[in-house]
Order: C-alpha cells, then structure tokens, then sequence
C-alpha cells in the first residue's frame, strides 16, 4: 500500500496543472461565477477540457473516454481543485453518459454521445416530482404509447438548470400493473419539444438554479426511450450511483479548506488573524482531519471501480460523509465571513458585492445545505447503508 | 422562586400572538419586503397604538413599565412570526439608551415621539476593528464650544431609515479603555453623514456609515462626557436577552413547523413522521430551543435579581442561541426536504435569521471568549 506517484504520472500531473494554469483564466473564473454568463462560460471550459479529452474521462476509450486510473482521476480532481476550477456539470457528462454506454442502443449512442461529451447538448436530470422525492417510485409523470410515439404529461420539481437544458432524461410511468418500480421508463426528452415549460424556483441563496418542469401532451419518439419499456427503474438506479460518486466534492472541500485556511491567515474582514487564535485552530483542525479521512475513502472508492468493481456501498458512504464535510467547511468559510456574510445584492453595487468573499461565503452556505437533500438525501443513504451493509 | 407569568403578561403575550397570526402572513412579509423602507410604517403604527412600544419604558417616562420579563415575550412572538419592524434596534436598543440616560430634556422631548411611533432611533455600535468589543471605539468627538465633532465609522448600522443615530465616541481615553465614551444623537440625515445601505439576508436594511467632524451640540449628549459605557453595557445585557428571546420563538416555531410538516409529507406510502430517524430529530430541535429558554429564564432572572452574574448568564444564553439556534435551523431545512431549500418556504428565513441575531452584538465565539473569561481569569 502506498501513494506514491509513478514517473508517468508525475509527468501527468505536470501536464493537467500547466494545461489548468494557462486556461482557467481569471477572465473565464469570472464569467463562470456570474449567472449571466454562466452558461456559455461553462460550455467554452468544458469544450477546452474536451480538447484534452479529459471532460468524459471516466468514459470508456471506444467512446472517447480516458480509461484513466484511480491515480489519474485523484491528480486530475486536486489539480482542478488547485486553481478553483469546476469540473464539469455532472447531468450529462457524469450521470447519463454510463447509461448511455451501458443501456443505450446504437443510434441513441451516436446521436448523444459525442455531443454531449463536447458540451454541445446539455442535460438536465428529471427525476423528482411533488409527490415523489425519496419515494422516487411513487412517481406519476405518465408516458402513453400512441403508435411510433408516447404522450408525455406531468411534472418534474427541483430540476436543476432546466432553465439552460437542452435535453432532460426523465422517468416516466408507462404502465400501473406489479411493483411501481416495473412500471417505469427511462426517456430522452428534447426540452424544446412542444407542450414543455419551465418555471423558476429561488433557493435560499436567494439565486435561481432550480425548476419546475411541466409536461402537456408532449409527444416523443418510442426511439427515445433508454433499454425496454417499464425497465427504466433498473437504468435509473445504475445512474444514482455514478450521481452519488460525483457529488461527495471532495475537491472542492480540498480548495474551500485552503481558501479558510488563507482567509483566516490574513484576519478575515474584521483585521484579526483568526489562525492565531487557539478555538479557531481547534475547529478549523478538526474539519481538516475529517476531509483527510474523507479524501482517502475517495481513493479508496476510486481504486475499487479500477479494480473492475461498480461503485456500491462505498458510494453511499462516500456521499454521505462529502456532503457532511462540504457542510462543515461551508460553515467555516461564513463563519469567518465578517459583516459582508450577512449582505444580499438586491439594492447595492450587486457585481462588487456578488465577488466579495462574505457574499461567496453567504451563497455557497446557504445552496451547500441541499447536498445533503439531493442525490438521495443523507437519511436515506443511512437507510441504504444500515440495511445492505448492516443486514439491519 | 416564581416562573409563571402574571395575568397581565398572559394578556400580552395573547394579544401579540392574536394580533401577529392574524396579521402577519409569510406573504404579507414579503411584501413588507418589497416597501423601500425595509418594513411597514403602517405596522410599526398599529404597533404603536396598540401600546407595544412603550412596553420597556417607565410609568414616569409615559412608558408601561414592563421589565425584561415583558420585552421577551413580545420578542419571542416577533421570532415565531419573523417580524421584521425595527423594534429590537429602535425599542430595546436605542429607546432604552435614551430612556436611561440622564440627559433630561433630551428624555423629556424625545421619548413621547418614541412611544408613539413617529421617530425612530438607532445605535451604531459596530465599528471595522472592534470586534464586537463594545469598548473598543476609534470614533472620536472633539469638543470645540459647545459643539463636539465627530469622526470615524460604524457597519451594519440597523435600521437604515431611522430618523437619529446613537453615535458612541471617544472624548478621551485610548483604544479600549471603558472610560471616555461618551453617547451622542446625531440626525441621520444631516449632512456630512456618508450612508451606504443594504439588504441583510434576513430582509433588513442596514447600513455603514462615514462622518468626518461633523458637529453635533452638546447638548444632544445623553450622559456626562466620557460616561457612557456604564449605560451602553447595560442596554445592551438587556438587548441581548431580548434579542434571544426572539431566537427562541424563532426555533419554538421551526421545531413545531417541522413536526406538523412530517406529521402530513407522506412518502413510501407513510407519513415520514412515523420514521424514527426522523423522530428524534424533531425531538433533538425540541431539546434544544426548550434548553435555550432555560437559559432565557436564567438570564431573564439574573437582571430581575439584580445579580452580579448577569454579564456571564447572558455570554451563556448568546453562545447557546447562536449554536442550537442555526442548528435547529438547519436541520428544519433538512428535514423539509427540496421544500427547505425553497424560498416559498419561509423555513430558510428563519435559518436567515437566526444566523443574524448569532451575528448581532458578538457571535458565538466572542460570547464563548467573554464567558471563559469571566469564569476562569477573573
Ligand atoms: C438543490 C437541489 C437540486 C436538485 N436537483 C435535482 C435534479 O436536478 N433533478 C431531480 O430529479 N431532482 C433534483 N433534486 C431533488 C432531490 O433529489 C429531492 O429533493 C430528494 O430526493 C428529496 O426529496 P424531497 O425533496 O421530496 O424530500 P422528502 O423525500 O419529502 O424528504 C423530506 C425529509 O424526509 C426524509 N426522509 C424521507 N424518507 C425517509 C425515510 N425512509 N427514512 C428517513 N428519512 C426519510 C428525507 O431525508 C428528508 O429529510 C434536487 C434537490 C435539491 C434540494
Ligand atoms: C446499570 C443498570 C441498572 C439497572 N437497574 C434496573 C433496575 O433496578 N430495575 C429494573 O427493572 N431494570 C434495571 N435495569 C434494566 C434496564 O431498565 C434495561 O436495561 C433497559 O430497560 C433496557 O432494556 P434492555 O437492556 O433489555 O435493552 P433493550 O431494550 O434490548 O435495548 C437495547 C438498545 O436498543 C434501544 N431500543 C430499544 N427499543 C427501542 C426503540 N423502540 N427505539 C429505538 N431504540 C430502541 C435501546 O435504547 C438500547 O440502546 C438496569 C440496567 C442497567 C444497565
């Protein structure tokens, strides 16, 4: 057992961090940070990582992927996380990209995957309705066969950037026969499709990231269901592993603590150095211990998908513990904020305030509370756990 | 030993709790929101007429002569509804700073104005490097005359419309010292005051100000020169018990809001209430506000008593509201689901606020230090 790095990686890291240095510009930093040009932005990030082939690349090689190792994927995540850098969004690239490749048929594989690994289709995941949300199953969005076509009517909530999709893979109800899990489909919907529209939902930020999605009389090719009819549950569950993996931010714990660590250096808003003080030391060192178990059990789970293993148990564990710590540095990072954490830019110089750190602190605290919500919120995975690790 | 409440103060608390539920919607407080003044002059009004603000105030003064008792139970109403009218800052704050000084005719012209809502006041106490120590002041006010000038600078200066400030500045004495303060009333509006205003995240409009020797009369002064500092600590115990008591109706309302909520959100065919994971949370939240208002009491029983332990049960109840009230904020926000993350819900306000009142007059943290302090190096 060890962590050394081979002479080959060693010249990969070297290769991700001069590839970072010279394209994550602060130009593109600043546009990806505001919401106005988030999208592009984040379109022309991803296409220059795609360059490298590095935005899918967890893929297989047949499709464009990196075949990388755990080792790769761990320098590539720290390298990312060095300069502040997101990795892509996980809709497409990270959640349905596997299913594709795994359930997919020929045409659906050629029509979406290259696009949407070059970020020129963008995904959003329409899972969650009103009524179903840990009971995913208990979902009621209905998909009627009418010849070469389903009738799609119902409505999904909590889509996140529904408001930039292009595309939504949704789960649908296609029968009302047996176990509510036989009962559903897996479907590739083109957001611009008649009879589809999107409504905004604020967050506590205060930003708009959420949605409702509503289905009147959508009509969508048979040709754009994943797998078989009423088998979808099986495509679905197969993918909220790959979500759960992807959303434990371990890199992003990574940057967030050092940028704690900087501020508190440098006596936050309110001149003092807060790293001198002793109670602040304590707290900031027992985060810091909990993020060096946690960024061990992603190596962990990393090398165990190397080793041919599908991501299980660990993913929910993984999950669970990512999210608490984001929580945890989150806190931190506000806690240490001054009088600008408590601001809003409604009224004043909204640019000037929306890039000071207090108002980061205030918006990445109040959105981080939901990591414990989606991908299966954090009680549930207990469930998981305790039942299928824990024979409880 | 007595913790019940008299009749009089059940009425209060009724009257306040009728008057709020019938009144004073979520919606309602949005649209409050949208008003540029921050909240509702119409409100602040009814409050007025209804007698609520001379609650703090001495018979003597035209006041109904309540007690700390009596301010927390309209305060705590306030934190289960959100109110969001300024009369924390302009009542307990700075009403009690003018109604407990010994400037006189100050007293005698301003507090019926006070009382019958048509001026209100605020006390700027923050500045960049102090700190939240209250002693800790670099404004300074030079007398020239019968006028004093002052400079420096104050943040998140509650209450951006008030009509006056309560500007505390050095006369002599150097950095920390606790004496040379001295409390001035400056006009909010006169000239030579930079204002620079802001929404806070629980809707308020606050402010930072700038002045560079801007004159102020002597005689708008509200103690002895140099003698503040007894006065400001004082109010601001007292303020600070009262801004808790707010917490606590804040969290007495998530923790019930979050029960009725799992006792109807059905999901796997049950309502999730029935989870026992989701039961001990709720109880936990239950735990921790019904901790908190023992504390409350404590803090509320030490003013009463005159006790010399009022600086240390009050850094107690600060450090405990600041901890259990963002967390049973939080786990409101968990245990609602997307539905917590949203702000149709108010569920995220009162998460919002709660992190506020930890900010206001020393965090958590600071109130930790002042407690280890006071009970381990004095
Ligand atoms: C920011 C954000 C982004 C999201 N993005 C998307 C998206 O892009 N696409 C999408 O489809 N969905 C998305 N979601 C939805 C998310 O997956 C759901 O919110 C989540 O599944 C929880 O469902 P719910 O909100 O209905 O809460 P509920 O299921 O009603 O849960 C309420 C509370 O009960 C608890 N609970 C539920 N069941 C149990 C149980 N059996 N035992 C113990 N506790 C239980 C939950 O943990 C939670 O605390 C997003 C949500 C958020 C907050
Ligand atoms: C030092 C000691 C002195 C004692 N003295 C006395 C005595 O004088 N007289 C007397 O009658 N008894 C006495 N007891 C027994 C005591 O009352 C029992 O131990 C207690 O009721 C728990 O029962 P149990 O040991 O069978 O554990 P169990 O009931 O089997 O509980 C095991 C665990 O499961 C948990 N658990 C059980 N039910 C639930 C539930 N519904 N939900 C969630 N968790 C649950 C418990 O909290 C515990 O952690 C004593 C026990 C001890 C340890």
């Amino acid at each position: 057992m060890h962590t050394k790095l081979s002479h080959q990686e060693l010249a990969f890291q070297e290769d991700v961090r001069v590839f970072m240095r010279e394209n994550f510009t602060p130009e593109l930093a600043e546009k990806i940070a505001h919401p106005a040009t988030f999208k592009s932005a984040t379109i022309e990030w991803q296409k220059r990582l795609d360059s490298r082939g590095w935005a899918a690349n967890g893929w297989p090689e047949e499709h464009g992927g990196g075949a990388w190792s755990a080792t790769q994927k761990y320098i590539y995540c720290n390298e990312l996380a060095a300069v502040g850098a997101p990795d892509v969004i996980p809709m497409g690239i990270k959640m349905l990209g596997p299913v594709l490749y795994s359930y997919g048929s020929e045409e659906q594989k050629q029509k979406f995957l290259p696009a949407t690994k070059s970020s020129d289709m963008w995904w959003c995941q329409g899972y969650s309705e009103v009524g179903a949300g840990s009971d995913l199953a208990a979902l009621k969005t209905r998909a009627v066969r009418d010849g070469d076509d389903y009738i799609v009517n119902g409505a999904k909530i909590w889509t996140t950037y529904a408001q930039y999709a292009d595309w939504i893979f949704c789960l649908v109800k296609t029968s009302d026969e047996g176990r509510p899990q036989g009962c559903i489909s897996f479907l590739l919907i083109d957001m611009k499709t008649p009879g589809i529209s999107v409504s905004p939902i604020i967050s506590i930020d205060e930003e708009h990231h959420l949605n409702e999605v509503h289905f009147e009389n959508v009509r969508i090719p048979v040709g754009n269901r994943i797998g078989e009819e009423n088998q979808g549950w099986t495509y679905a569950k197969a993918l909220l592993t790959y979500e759960r993996t992807a959303i434990a931010g371990v890199a992003y714990c990574k940057h967030t603590l050092e940028k704690v660590r900087k501020l508190a250096s440098q006596g936050g808003e309110e001149s003092l150095s807060l790293l001198d003080d002793v109670d602040f030391q304590a707290r900031l060192a027992d985060v810091e211990i909990e993020f060096m178990a946690l960024e061990f059990l992603e190596l962990r789970v990393l090398s165990s998908i190397d080793n041919g293993e599908a991501p299980g148990m660990e993913s929910s564990l993984l999950k669970l513990k990512g999210s608490e710590v984001q929580q945890l540095v989150q806190t931190l990072l506000w806690d240490i904020a001054g009088s600008s954490g408590g601001m809003v830019p409604d009224m004043h110089d909204a640019k000037a305030l929306w890039e000071c750190q207090g108002n980061v602190a205030r918006r990445e605290y109040m959105f981080g509370r939901a990591a414990t919500i989606y991908g299966g919120s954090n009680e549930v995975q207990r469930n998981i756990i305790a039942k299928y690790a824990l024979g409880l | 030993m007595n913790f019940s409440m008299t009749e009089e103060q059940l009425m209060l608390k009724d009257s306040v709790a009728k008057y709020l539920q019938d009144t004073y919607s979520a919606e309602h407080r949005v649209n409050i929101l949208k008003q540029t003044r921050g909240y509702s002059a119409e409100n602040w009004q009814t409050f007025a007429d209804l007698g609520w603000l001379t609650v703090p105030f001495a018979e003597e003064d035209g006041g109904f002569g309540g007690n700390i008792s009596d301010v927390s139970i309209i305060m705590e109403e306030f934190g289960s509804a959100l109110v969001i009218e300024p009369f924390w800052s302009g009542v307990v704050l700075a009403g009690q700073l003018i109604a407990r000084s010994n400037n006189d005719s100050l007293k005698k012209h301003l507090m019926p104005t006070l009382m019958s809502g048509e001026q209100l006041v605020s006390f700027a106490f923050l500045e960049p490097q102090s700190v939240f120590m209250l002693n800790h002041l670099t404004t300074t006010a030079t007398k020239v005359g019968d006028n004093y000038l002052l400079s420096g600078e104050k943040r998140v200066v509650l209450n951006a419309t008030a009509d006056s400030i309560l500007i505390p500045a050095r006369t002599a004495g150097d950095g920390s010292s606790e004496q040379g303060i001295s409390l001035f009333l400056v006009d909010a509006n006169g000239p030579g005051l930079q204002r620079d205003v802001y929404r806070l995240m629980d809707g308020q409009l606050a402010m930072d100000i700038r002045f560079d020797g801007i004159q102020v009369s002597s005689a708008r002064m509200l103690t002895a020169e140099g003698e503040a500092f007894p006065l400001i600590s004082e109010v601001v115990s007292e303020a600070l018990v009262a801004l808790c008591a707010e917490a606590v109706g804040a969290m007495n309302h998530l923790y019930k809001a979050t029960a009725d909520y799992c006792r109807t959100r059905e999901q796997f065919g049950v309502a999730i209430g029935t989870f026992q994971a989701l039961q001990h949370r709720i109880v936990d939240m239950f735990m921790a506000t019904e901790q908190c208002r023992s504390l409350l009491m404590r803090a509320q029983c030490s003013i009463l008593d005159g006790s010399s332990d009022i600086q240390r049960d009050v850094a107690a109840l600060k450090v405990m509201i600041g901890k259990h009230g963002r967390h049973v904020a939080e786990e409101a926000v968990q245990l609602h689901g997307g539905m917590g993350m949203s702000n149709e819900m108010p569920i995220g306000i009162y998460l919002k606020r709660l992190m506020m009142i930890d900010s206001y007059l020393g965090n958590k943290d600071h109130h930790r230090r002042q407690f280890c302090k006071l009970r381990y190096c004095a």
